[in-house]
């Protein structure tokens, strides 16, 4: 807001707009009737300068002298035309013909004795170094505009890989129901805190032996035909298993993971980083694996995958940003560093620049993937 | 050769603080297994059979590794073969006496792992097959690998490698199963596993949104879209193109066809996946439809007069031959061909193309040669590329590695080295590059853009580094971690109709051009 208000401010300096009348004076200039009489060029008078100036030759052959002397306008002083002459001669020079550089060129000598005006070299070279700086400038924007793009595309993937995994978990939870009279119905309805709990657990198990010598029973070959080969069901089995890991709940088949709208698996490639490993873990991404992995693996893998997720991306479809996450964006802003892996909130650099964007406009987005 | 040495070099000279990537001791076993060949000579003949055995032999049985404390680093026990390459290819510990000796032993071991599986590779489908050498070989492995998931990155994957070839020598030849155990996971557990590998590594990302740019570019100014895809699976890549398509400034979004190839089986799935896709683009208002074709089911071939075309659509075709785990069965060098050829009858706008890609460069050519064994190592060497990758980025996420591991690559190595040796045994050979195949047909290059070869640069921009793009043809960008190439994409615009005869009634063979 307060640079807007200050270009206002400047604008109405600028224009000079005084509440005062012009005057008409005898000679057909218009003088404003401030402390400090300014010239006003209206359009006839203009008009006439373009005259001079044309029947001169051109804006680098006249002069301030000699189109004084050609227009003939009493009061206009050589002061008055020779900074309208300058700005002529500016307003000119984009739309000059490459034709016209040559003649353009050869007047430097002329012009040289203008104070006025500055020097056709400097300005020769500025406009290279403005060009260049264009150029520069242009490729900066492509860029901009294919991060943009990309930063599009890979969310419109992962919204779609998304609903892949959506679609399967819901037939799934409709399969088990059937197979298993309904009774997971509770289960599908877990919320953040209902797991949080068992995962912590889960994470804190890790070491324990018990743990290990599950896994390595999982793990045995034959053991894994026989599980695998089924589609995932919910047998004898894997209640073994989660009473030995004291996570009755994971039997779940289908949580809905979408309960904030956030995609736990969602993201940029890079920017799910690998956070450090003392965060807490979302559970929504623990939902997910739940889902998936039989429960001899899962019981291993689950919180450390959770760990890959667990700093969701800003860029949630929906925009939505949690208090935590936008902390998190704040912290990192400053270390754009790829590299820096202790850091708990690496993001790459590319991810950072382009979540001011996304930030900036939650709620386009809503509609669009509303 | 040369270039081997260079890196056996550089292996020994890298610090290890960190474990040398199995893309250096690989190298590096791969130049010695060279040198100890050409020391023990070729392999023409039967009398050298016994001298492979008896260095197989000792490099089995070598069970104890010294530690030389004067030295500070382990070392292999000399075989004859051995002596000059062991002091290069042994890691020296490095200033921490802990982490060095503890690197150093697993780089010994790493290495030893190569040699068994190349050994185990050789004897299985090599020049002298020696199918009970494979099977010890192969138990050898499997003690020192101990059981799935454990054990580090490499031991992972030469347990993988290991089951692999012993599928092939369990399951016997023209498996269905392409030769190794096969697994059944269940859907959500591979669409997870799937999910994770997408955001662990850009090269899946990488294929699809390269061929969108190149299809939304060449059909930039049309109001009517058609796709014609080659192996749709679960559309993933047509969600971008969606989204594109849905928000170009400036004017309201085209019609989009999507055309699906179908094979005998696999109706129901395709059709799930073009209702999600209609669903997707309705949540984005953009016009779509989605239709099926179905691809002979005898002879694999496909059809152009099979789709249905519409006046004044611009029609491209997608060929996307990403490693998946059924994939090598299916993908036959006539459905292939026929595909592509198809692209001529069609009058196809372009056809975009993505596959993988092979080695390192030139001269992985010589040094690996065809056949079942340098097929064995090629494979080897890009899994294991794809495990440092993912190493790399993800350090400490090592169970979600493991998973993505054992659900989503385990399988495709199975496929592909089932493939292989399938191959091999047609003596059909295969096709090694679509994109050198288009070239002999005729088909002619569309560069890639600079917004294309742009937009790739971004996309791994956001990885940490080793992955790179790189502008392999004036239509292609390969992407690749560190010198080793993975996937590459390429745009490519059919010849004109006159050039190519009918694909009816060709054998398999008869697309080959060796």
């Amino acid at each position: 807001m307060f640079p807007s208000k200050k270009a206002t401010t400047m604008n109405s300096s600028s224009h000079e707009r005084p509440p005062s009348v012009c005057v008409q004076g005898d000679s057909g200039l218009v003088l404003t009737t401030d402390p400090k009489p300014r010239l006003r060029w209206t359009v006839e008078l203009h008009d006439r300068f373009v005259d001079a100036v044309t029947q001169l030759g051109g804006p680098d052959k006249a002069t301030p002298k000699t189109i004084m002397r050609v227009m003939g306008v009493k009061g206009l002083t050589l002061y008055h035309l020779k900074s309208h002459l300058q700005k002529f001669r500016l307003g000119k020079q984009p739309h000059k013909d490459p034709n016209d550089h040559n003649s353009f060129r050869n007047s430097t000598v002329d012009l040289h004795r203008n104070a006025a005006s500055s020097s056709m070299m400097g300005r020769n070279m500025n406009e290279n170094m403005h060009m260049m700086q264009m150029e520069v400038q242009r490729r900066l924007h492509e860029q901009l505009e294919v991060q943009k793009l990309l930063q599009m595309r890979i969310e419109a993937h992962g919204k779609y890989m998304q609903s892949i995994l959506d679609r399967a978990c819901k037939a799934l939870a409709a399969e088990s129901m059937v197979n298993s009279g309904g009774s997971f119905k509770g289960p599908a309805m877990a919320t953040d805190s209902q797991l949080g709990a068992p995962i912590k657990e889960l994470s804190s198990s890790m070491s324990f032996p018990s743990l290990q010598d599950l896994h390595l029973y999982g793990s045995g070959d034959q053991l894994d035909h026989h599980n695998l080969d089924h589609s995932f069901n919910f047998s004898p089995n894997s209640s073994a298993e989660s009473i030995i890991l004291g996570k009755s709940k994971r039997h779940s088949p289908c949580i809905n993971v979408n309960v904030n709208g956030r995609s736990p698996l969602l993201g940029w490639g890079g920017a799910l980083g690998p956070s450090s490993v003392d965060q807490e873990p979302s559970s929504k991404c623990d939902q997910l694996l739940h889902m998936a992995l039989p429960v001899i693996e899962a019981g291993i893998e689950v919180n450390p995958m959770a760990n890959v997720y667990e700093t969701k991306p800003m860029l949630s479809l929906d925009g939505t940003l949690t208090a935590a996450d936008e902390k998190k964006y704040d912290g990192s802003s400053s270390s754009a560093l790829k590299h820096d892996r202790p850091s708990p909130q690496r993001r790459a650099p590319l991810g950072m620049e382009m979540i001011s964007p996304m930030m900036a406009m939650p709620q386009a987005r809503n509609l669009s993937y509303g | 050769m040369e270039v081997a040495m260079e890196e056996a070099n550089d292996f020994s000279r890298c610090t290890f603080s960190t474990t040398a990537t199995m893309d250096d001791y690989f190298a590096c076993a791969l130049n010695n297994w060279e040198q100890s060949v050409a020391d023990v000579g070729p392999f023409s003949s039967s009398a050298d059979a016994d001298d492979f055995h008896d260095l197989v032999e000792s490099i089995m049985f070598a069970d104890d590794v010294d530690y030389d404390p004067s030295i500070g680093h382990f070392s292999l026990p000399q075989s004859p073969s051995y002596n000059s390459n062991t002091s290069t290819c042994t890691p020296v510990a490095e200033e921490d006496e802990h982490t060095g000796t503890a690197t150093a032993y697993n780089d010994a071991k790493g290495l030893r792992l190569v040699h068994l599986l190349e050994a185990a590779a050789e004897a299985l489908g090599g020049v002298h097959k020696c199918p009970d050498l494979a099977r010890v070989i192969l138990i050898r492995l499997r003690e020192l690998l101990g059981r799935g998931d454990e054990g580090t990155s490499i031991e992972r994957l030469a347990g993988h490698f290991t089951d692999a070839l012993q599928g092939l020598l369990d399951g016997g030849r023209m498996s269905l199963h392409d030769g190794a155990r096969h697994h059944h996971y269940n859907k959500m557990e591979v669409l997870t596993a799937f999910q994770l590998l997408q955001d662990m590594s850009p090269i899946t990302k990488f294929g699809h949104f390269t061929a969108n740019q190149a299809i939304l570019e060449a059909t930039a100014g049309d109001r009517r879209i058609h796709v014609v895809d080659f192996e749709i699976a679960e559309g993933v890549q047509w969600a971008s193109l969606i989204q594109a398509l849905a928000s170009r400034p400036g004017m309201s979004p085209p019609h989009l066809r999507i055309t699906a190839m179908i094979r005998s089986g696999g109706s129901r799935s395709t059709q799930e996946t073009g209702r999600r896709l209609a669903a997707f683009a309705a949540s984005l208002g953009q016009p779509f439809s989605f239709s099926q074709c179905r691809i002979d089911a005898n002879s694999e071939r496909f059809r152009a007069a099979g789709v249905k075309v519409v006046q004044g659509e611009a029609l491209v075709m997608n060929c996307a031959l990403h490693p998946t785990t059924a994939a090598a069965r299916r993908r036959t060098i006539g459905s292939v061909a026929s595909f592509l050829s198809g692209s001529v009858d069609l009058g196809a706008r372009v056809v975009t193309l993505v596959e993988e890609e092979d080695g390192e460069g030139e001269e992985t050519e010589e040094e690996q040669g065809k056949g079942f064994v340098g097929r064995f190592m090629a494979e080897l060497g890009r899994y294991s590329a794809v495990w440092d990758s993912l190493e790399a980025e993800f350090p400490t996420q090592g169970q979600a590695r493991a998973v993505v591991e054992r659900v989503i690559l385990r399988p495709r190595i199975a496929g592909a080295i089932g493939h292989a040796y399938r191959a091999e045994e047609e003596e059909g050979g295969q096709v090694e590059s679509w994109g050198e195949w288009m070239v002999a047909m005729g088909f002619g290059r569309v560069s890639i853009s600079c917004f294309n070869h742009c937009q790739a640069k971004l996309l791994l921009g956001l990885f940490k580094g080793g992955y790179k793009v790189e502008e392999t043809a004036m239509n292609k960008l390969v992407l690749g971690w560190k010198t080793r190439r993975l996937l590459s994409a390429s745009v490519w615009k059919p010849p004109l109709p006159v050039h190519l005869p009918v694909m009816d009634s060709f054998e398999d063979s008869d697309f080959l051009f060796d």
